[in-house]
Order: C-alpha cells, then structure tokens, then sequence
C-alpha cells in the first residue's frame, strides 16, 4: 500500500468519525426535544394547570443536555480534524509547495468539516425522528403513554441539526489550525509530525489554565463553606465549578500526560508494555484531546451519581420515619438514572472520538510497527501494545473522571443542602458502588473494542514497510 | 547427500530462489533462479539498479517476504515455509538489521533502541552480553548519547545506534538496506567503515544491498544482480571496476 492510498484511506476514516459524531449529537438532540413534546402533551391530558412553566423547565433541561453533548462532539471534532491534518502534512506541504496558499488550504478543510457537519447532522435527524416515532408507536400499543394527539415534527427540531453542522464546521476550522504552520520545505524533507516539546510549549495558555483552575478550586470551597449557612452557596459553587473545569479543559494537555503515565506505569514492564505506554504520551495534545471527552463524560455521571448519594446522606441525618427515607432514596435513584443515561450518551460520543483517534494513530504509525516486526515483534505481542494502549487512554479518563466527579458531586450536594439542614455539619461524599462498578467494566469493554479494528490494521502491516524507502 | 550450509561455510544460502509479483497476465518476475550463498565472517554486497530484484532478494532472505519457488536457510535452518511466528523469532534472535531510513523507534532512547531484540525477547542481556554491549557502544561513540531520543541525533549518529542494535545480540548475519542512503557522502564512509570494522574485528557476516559503488567498494565480495538474476560475482574490488562493471550492465540492457 503506497502513502498516498494510507493517507487517503487515514482521510475516510477519520470523516467518517466525524459524521457519526455529528450524527449522534443530532439525534440525540431530535430525541430528546420529541421526548420533552411527548411529556408536555401527556402532562396538558393529566390536567396539569401552570404548563407554561413546566415547558420551560422541560425545555431547559433538555437543552442543557443537548449543549453537554455538542460541547463533546465538538472536541472530538476537533481532534479528528487535527489528527488527520498531523498525517497529511505531506500533502498539504506538497500544495503549499506548487503554490497554493496556507488560506485555502486551510478553508478546504473547514468546508470539508461543513459538509461533514450537514450530512451527519440531517442523517441524525432522520434517525432520531423514526426512532421517536417508532418508540411512541411502541409505548402507545403496551399502554404505557395515553393514546394522544402526539405531535413529533416541530420546528423546533431544526435547533440542534442547525446547532450541530454550526459547531462541526466550527470545530473543523479550530481542528485545522496545524494547517498554516505547514512549510512547503516540509514536502521536500521527510517530514514527521511535530515532536512533543514544539506542541506542549504554550505558556500563556497554561497561565490562563492554572489561573482559571485555582480560582475555580477556591470559589467551589468557599461555596461549601457559604452553603453550610445560606442558599448562596450554590451560586457560587457553580461558578467555581464551570470555572474550574473549563481551566482544566483547557489545560488538559497538561494534566493528561501525567495521569496517562501514571496509569502506563500500572501495565507493567514488558516491551509492548512500555511502548504502549511511551506512545499514548508522545503527542500530548493528541492524547489530552482523545481523553478529555471521555473524561467529562465520566465526571458529569459521577458528580451526578455522587451529588445525588451525599445529598441523600445529608437529609436522612434529620430523618427519623423511614417511609420518607425510603421515599428519598427510591426518588434519587430514579432521577439519577435518567441523569445518567442522558449524559452516558455524551460519553458514547467521546468513546467514539477515542476509538478513531487510535485507529489514526495506528495508521499513521505504519512504518514504525513495521519496523518492530522486521526486529522480531510477534503479531500477539502487537496486538497486546495497541490494547495495552487502548486500556491506558481508557483508564487514565475514566479513573481520572471519576476523581473529578466524586469531588465535584460531593461540594454540589454540600453547597446546595448543607444549610437545609440544620446541624448535619460537613459528610464525607457518598460514592455509589454500583457506579465504580459500571466505570471499571466500562473502561475494559471500551479498550477492548476500541482496540480490535487498530490491532488488526497493525498486525496486517507487513515488516517489508520499514524497509521501504521514505 | 546434500552439504548443509554450514559446512560450506555459509551464514545463508537460496537455491534457485524464484518470486514473481501479481497475477499470471500481469506477473512481473523480481527473481529468476537465483542460487548464492553469503560466507560466513564476510562482509558481502549486494549490486544493482532499481528493479534488479536486490532488494526481493534480501527480504525473503532475512524471512521478511516469501519466495514464489526455490528454497532459502539461515545457517541450517530452512526458511522456506517456516510459519510467521517462527520467522518473527528467528530475526529477533539470529538476524540483525540495518535501514536506510526509520531505523530507530522515536518513543525509545538510545540505549532501549540498543536493547530493543532482547526487550522483545523479554529478558535482560546476561553478564557477557552487556559487556560487548557496553564494548559496541564505547567503540561507536555512543556512551554520551545514551539517554537520547533518536530526533535529537543526527542522521549518523541515528545509523550508529542501529548498528549497535544490529550487532547487539551478536547475530548470525547482519542485512544493511541501503545504509548510506540518507547520508551524506562523509557520513555515509564512517558507516561503511564501522560495518567493515565489525566484520574483520569481530567476524560479524554482513550483507549489504546498494546500488553505490563506492559503497560496495568497501566489501570483500560483490555480487551483481539484474533483471532478477546473477550476473556477476566478484571478489573485493575497487569502486572504479564496480561502476565499470555496473556500466556493461546498462549498456547490455
């Protein structure tokens, strides 16, 4: 296979990622405003008066929702996008070289990123409708919804398609950045992508991380603090919060190359092992991108999970009757559930964002494996390097998010109840175990699959490719 | 009864070595025939230009590519329809190798580029094999440049680790594709000076494949290939004789 039918293929996939991405953010979006719809019409039939203020409510709640998913389709976007400009460097110094300017380059990206955005998001749609219909035409006949006038194609469905081919295009001109720094000298010389240091040296933006980071942190504990006596507390908490997770987003090429090695330490020493672990860290940026979806994927559930857990601890200090305790309990667990189902979905679309950007690794590393094979790699002990990989970016998001989590779900519940109840002082934050659990065989069965499509690209390379001349 | 041949004094041998590329309307023949056999001790190269099937010839050689007909041996071993597992480990552990380009993995330093064949295997070089370890990195000048990462080397230095990696494991032979490919003309003398210091030094079988005659200059025995098969075979010879060989071809053509 010549380089330039790998780059392509490298193309395909990666454009394919993309409009799955856009696809399922649309969907999800169409889904969830047909569910809100659906909830309002069966409310209107109970008798439900003030409906005004429940369609708000409702509204707003999906909509946070929906934005928590195209904020992580976006980053995955991003990410793709880059990582198929890092392997397709020669080409664009090629026509940069003949004379084509770093611009349209560059805006041959983003319209590609736009028409990606378009068809993922229409196709989205068009699932998400048939889906909501055939849903409701199944809860009508078990007799689980009231047979209603149900009304499932609004306008108000072109919101998130228009929302989510804005926010690819948008993400697909962020993710091309790499494109103006392409010399045309780079088509001459053999051109390799850029080395660690040129891509982590960013020092302004690890300022404005810290910064963001460390009055975030604050702000959260003063909110606890506040919310042991007042209301307010909450206020404040969630801008410390939104503040900090934001500065640790942002400075995520940072803090994930760290936790990455922490956890390719845990693998143990074997040569795939140890090559694994030195690969998932070579391109910080890269990596950091592949993870941080996953990783606010995982904190929202937890801190959701654990939110809800703490608060519960918080109220039955003062209770004695235990039908309310039982009444509590059966409510939080049924909310919790709901909450972590709609946003696992916005983990769905991370797991999609870091099954490609291995896949892409592997392509783009064709030469080197072939290399390892030439020098006496077994396929198994391939095949254990791209897994051993897989599980490392796996679990260093997971466990990762599920730190942040436990942390932010526990001053969520001190800020917002401590002061309801009189005298329950600061709880330790309550982590629900069932939730460690589904975290753990998670993180496995997402290596797992994560790794069969790249593991068995690598071990069809043959070892004749490191011989190739460059 | 058939010679093995080790008794002939052969690190590896092909017997009418055939490989044929495609299918049978758009075959196109790389080898046709070829028999030769690479002494052992010897630092032999390989000649040709572009399509003369040289490089074929080294790939089912070293038991990276397999032959449409004929048999190939490393040592006694029989190559030929080994099992890719089998082959996987028989490089790793009797075959050395050295490219033109892309030699060293970019996460690993220098000395885990060193150590690279025997982390594959899974154990650390015993007490002898560390000692001409560290003998092989002090002799190429690599002892400051351990804990190197291979782009922080210059091209020669990045060549003088793979030779180290080549010859770390002490391996029956050791095949160069090309080694002064990407180097400059100076560079490209100090590797092939390295290469013969370790074949007269420490008997190290080399074989080399160029279409450099200066290159091949540096080796005891030549053998010329073109349009898949031998044509020449010859003992150590001057970069002038070799160019005036490498013309006859051309013009025969």
């Amino acid at each position: 296979m010549s380089a330039r039918t790998r780059a392509r293929r490298n193309d395909h996939a990666g454009r394919g990622a993309s409009v799955l991405v856009a696809a399922l953010a649309s969907a999800f979006g169409v889904v969830l405003l047909e569910v809100t719809s659906v909830m309002t019409t069966v409310l209107n039939a109970w008798g439900v008066t003030d409906m005004g203020s429940v369609r708000i409510t409702l509204t707003i709640v999906a909509a946070l929702f929906i934005a928590i998913a195209v904020y992580v389709s976006a980053i995955v976007t991003t990410n793709t996008v880059a990582t198929i400009i890092a392997g397709r460097t020669r080409t664009i110094a090629l026509m940069r070289l003949i004379g084509s300017s770093a611009r349209a380059q560059r805006r041959a990206v983003a319209t590609d990123g736009l028409a990606v955005g378009a068809i993922g998001a229409v196709a989205g749609a068009v699932a998400g409708i048939l889906l909501g219909f055939v849903g409701l035409q199944i809860l009508v006949a078990t007799d689980v919804l009231p047979d209603l006038a149900y009304s499932l194609i609004q306008p108000v469905l072109a919101v998130p398609v228009i929302v989510v081919v804005v926010s690819t295009w948008a993400a697909a001109w962020a993710g091309s950045r790499r494109v103006l720094s392409v010399s045309p000298m780079q088509a001459v010389g053999a051109a390799e992508e850029r080395s660690v240091e040129e891509v982590t040296r960013r020092p302004r933006r690890a300022r404005i991380a810290i910064l963001m980071m460390g009055s975030g942190v604050l702000l959260l504990l003063a909110g606890v603090a506040v919310g042991q006596a007042s209301p307010l507390g909450v206020l404040i908490g969630v801008v410390g919060g939104i503040l900090s997770f934001s500065g640790l987003v942002l400075g995520s090429h940072l803090i994930m190359p760290p936790v990455l090695a922490l956890v390719g330490r845990v693998l143990g020493s074997s040569a795939p092992a140890r090559l694994a672990a030195a690969n998932a860290q070579r391109h910080p940026e890269r990596s950091a991108r592949a993870t941080i979806g996953l990783v606010i994927g995982v904190t929202l559930i937890t801190m959701f999970a654990v939110a809800g857990s703490t608060m519960e601890v918080i109220m039955q200090r003062t209770m004695e009757d235990p039908e309310a305790r039982a009444g509590i309990s059966e409510s939080v667990s049924v909310t919790l559930a709901v909450i972590s189902v709609l946003v696992g979905f916005s983990a769905l679309i991370a797991a999609v964002g870091m099954v490609n950007n291995l896949a892409q690794s592997v392509l783009q590393r064709s030469r080197e494996i072939g290399l390892l094979r030439a020098l006496g790699f077994t396929a198994v002990q391939v095949r254990w390097m791209i897994l051993a990989e897989s599980l490392q970016m796996a679990a260093a998001a997971v466990a990762f998010g599920l730190v942040l989590g436990v942390f932010y779900g526990w001053a969520a519940a001190e800020a917002l109840f401590g002061w309801s109840v009189e005298g329950s002082g600061i709880v330790a934050p309550a982590v629900p175990w069932l939730l460690v659990v589904l975290c753990v065989v998670g993180t496995v069965l997402l290596a797992v699959v994560a790794s069969l499509v790249p593991a068995r690209r690598a071990v069809s390379v043959a070892p004749v490719t490191a011989l190739a001349a460059v | 009864m058939e010679n093995t041949p080790s008794d002939l004094g052969l690190a590896a041998r092909v017997t009418h070595l055939g490989k044929t590329y495609g299918s049978s309307s758009t075959a196109v023949t790389a080898l046709d025939d070829v028999s030769i056999g690479i002494r052992r001790g010897q630092f032999t190269a390989i000649m040709g230009p572009s399509g003369s099937g040289k490089s074929t010839l080294m790939h089912i050689m070293a038991g990276l590519d397999t032959a449409t007909s004929g048999r190939a041996w490393l040592g006694d071993t029989e190559i030929t329809g080994l099992a890719d597992a089998a082959l996987t480990v028989l490089r790793r552990r009797r075959i050395g190798f050295i490219f033109q380009a892309f030699n060293l993995v970019p996460t690993l330093d220098v000395r885990g580029n060193i150590l690279l064949p025997f982390a594959l295997d899974g154990r650390k070089p015993s007490t002898t094999e560390s000692t001409w370890i560290d003998q092989l990195i002090e002799s190429l000048g690599l002892t400051d440049r351990l804990t190197h990462r291979p782009h922080e080397l210059s091209g020669g230095q990045q060549q003088r680790v793979a030779i180290a990696r080549a010859l770390a494991t002490r391996p029956e032979l050791v095949f160069a594709d090309e080694p002064t490919g990407n180097l400059d003309s100076r560079t490209g003398r100090e590797v092939l000076t390295l290469l013969k210091a370790a074949s007269i030094g420490y008997g190290q079988s080399i074989a080399m494949v160029t279409h450099d005659p200066v290159a091949a200059a540096y080796a005891d025995r030549i053998l010329f290939l073109a349009d898949g098969r031998v044509v020449e075979d010859r003992e150590k010879s001057s970069a002038e004789e070799i160019s005036g060989i490498m013309l006859g071809m051309e013009q025969r053509a």
